[in-house]
């Protein structure tokens, strides 16, 4: 067990992910008391409100925070907000456009009315700085090349203190973090977070000292909010994966232990 | 060929995806021609994306449309940013020194305050709960684990924290009482990497579902069965590989 070749393990993950996803055996998703804090949040806001959808993230986090993007703006349109979406992650910014699209399409809203997709700027922190200052100056025109100022999305919204309520779904540093550091910390607006499994547990500080009120944590956190919608996608679909390969993990690691400390016994007899 | 009900770049798009993901895949087999052709190109199309991104966003959005509207502002900071480019010409390359000194001095201006505010102050803030709240019946400890702000959290946070830093301590000799602090801290250390790797291990398995589930969409008939003729391809390609590479050392195929 121990000189296992490792391309039996990859076939056993990949049966563990593959078998569930072809016939899903549907086991129930619990829903965490910090995705539900970001739901409470989004549900209790009034309509027209000003809601930030910050996409934090590239193609290569595409499984884990697609899916949050997803719900969270079946959610916001559902609501009737207003929602301005953007990008600190140059190569995310035709997948964030792509997810925009998708679901406004599904949900009715109209672009420049409804929402509004401003796509990627340089400086990170010093964009936030500028957008609290002044948001038209920032980003001038959209990603579709529209104009900001005089957009009816936008009616009375000049800076980063009349956003309601932001959210950042983020795969690293640009992200969560550099939203609360430049922005929230200093423009006093309410934030919540989505992030990928990997980056998760160094955010539990913030959500433990109210610096963020809610986290979205990997595929897990989007079902668990799909589950809060009810509306099922594609991470309510995946769970049943997630818990099969882990279950896989699981059994592959109490073997390797045991087959270790046998072996550990025996050399130690024989020696 | 199947009745195409989708559009032609979404059913190309879709058999570029599923073909560079089994490359990639393939590399689990073993490294392959195949497995560097989809890095090469993951790695090209990336920076070429990029560069076509910040062309349109930064030069053409940000400065271009803005100098023929009449706003001369960002003339200043293009002027900065074309003085690091002098450090290609050796007479005048300390004129790149000026855009850095902007660079670091307003970086440091900006990033300092906010980090130690944002970061240390309020995460300190945090770490130094009051142990007792006082309700109808008096002062009472919180047992409950489940609530972040409950007494015995604050305790097992506080506790966490300096035995952690106590072992990064190295001034005295971790022997006696400061060897149980040291030792404690790290097991709040090892918890945390337990954390840290189970969280890590979760996502890496959601990335893999998320690619299969793609690899199942197209493996439809909509997208011409693309998952698996270009599985059945791949496999071709790499037995034909391992053969030629077995000949090329003087070894038979296997049976």
């Amino acid at each position: 067990m121990i000189g296992i070749d490792r391309r039996i393990i990859f076939l056993l993950i990949g049966f563990a992910t593959l078998l569930p996803l072809l016939k899903p055996f549907g086991l129930p998703i619990k829903v965490s008391p910090e995705v539900r804090a970001v739901y409470e949040y989004i549900e209790a806001l009034p309509e027209r409100s000003v809601f930030l959808l910050s996409f934090d993230f590239d193609p290569s986090s595409k499984p884990e925070l697609e899916p949050q993007a997803t719900a969270l703006l079946r959610h916001a349109f559902r609501k009737n907000l207003r929602v301005i979406g953007m990008t600190h992650w140059l190569t995310g910014t035709g997948l964030a456009d792509g997810v925009f699209s998708k679901v406004a399409a599904e949900m009715g809203k109209e672009r420049g009315k409804d929402y509004v997709f401003l796509g990627w700027a340089p400086g990170t922190g010093a964009l936030i700085i500028s957008m609290g200052q002044d948001l038209y100056k920032a980003f001038p025109s959209d990603y579709s090349k529209n104009p900001t100022r005089g957009m009816p999305v936008l009616v009375g919204v000049r800076t980063l203190r009349d956003v309601n309520y932001l959210v950042s779904l983020a795969a690293g540093g640009a992200g969560i973090e550099m939203w609360y550091v430049f922005g929230k910390d200093k423009y006093r607006f309410e934030m919540g977070g989505g992030s990928t499994g990997v980056i998760a547990p160094g955010l539990y500080p913030f959500l433990r000292s109210g610096q963020i009120n809610g986290l979205i944590g990997g595929l897990q956190g989007a079902a668990e909010y799909e589950t809060l919608i009810r509306q099922k996608g594609t991470a309510t679909a995946g769970m049943d994966a997630q818990s099969a390969t882990h279950f896989v993990i699981i059994i592959l690691v109490l073997l390797c232990n045991v087959f270790y400390f046998l072996l550990r016994d025996q050399k130690g007899r024989s020696a | 060929m199947p009745e195409q009900l989708i559009p032609t770049g979404t059913f190309l798009g879709a058999w570029v995806a599923a073909g560079l993901t089994l490359f990639i895949y393939s590399f689990l087999y073993t490294d392959n021609p195949l497995f560097k052709l989809g890095e090469h190109l993951y790695v090209g199309v990336s920076v070429g994306y990029s560069v076509v991104v910040v062309w349109y966003t930064v030069f053409i959005r940000l400065v271009g449309e803005e100098i023929k509207k009449g706003n001369f502002e960002p003339i200043i900071p293009v002027f900065i940013g074309l003085l690091i480019l002098t450090r290609f010409i050796p007479k005048i390359a300390w004129l790149s020194r000026i855009a850095f000194a902007f660079v670091v001095g307003f970086g440091s201006g900006v990033a300092i305050p906010r980090t130690v505010s944002a970061l240390i102050l309020k995460q300190i803030e945090d770490t130094v709960n009051p142990l007792f709240t006082l309700g109808e019946g008096g002062l009472s400890l919180g047992w409950d684990l489940a609530l972040p702000q409950s007494g015995v959290n604050t305790v097992i946070l506080l506790v966490g924290v300096v035995s952690v830093l106590f072992y990064f301590f190295y001034s005295i000799e971790h022997a006696g009482p400061a060897k149980v602090a040291a030792r404690t801290g790290i097991y709040f250390l090892m918890i945390a990497f337990g954390a840290a790797f189970g969280y890590t291990v979760m996502s890496r398995m959601s990335l893999l579902i998320g690619r299969f589930a793609d690899l199942i969409m197209f493996s439809g008939a909509e997208y011409g069965y693309a998952t698996l003729v270009l599985l059945g391809v791949i496999i071709v390609t790499l037995a034909l590989w391992e053969i030629a590479i077995r000949r090329r050392e003087g070894h038979s195929p296997p049976e």
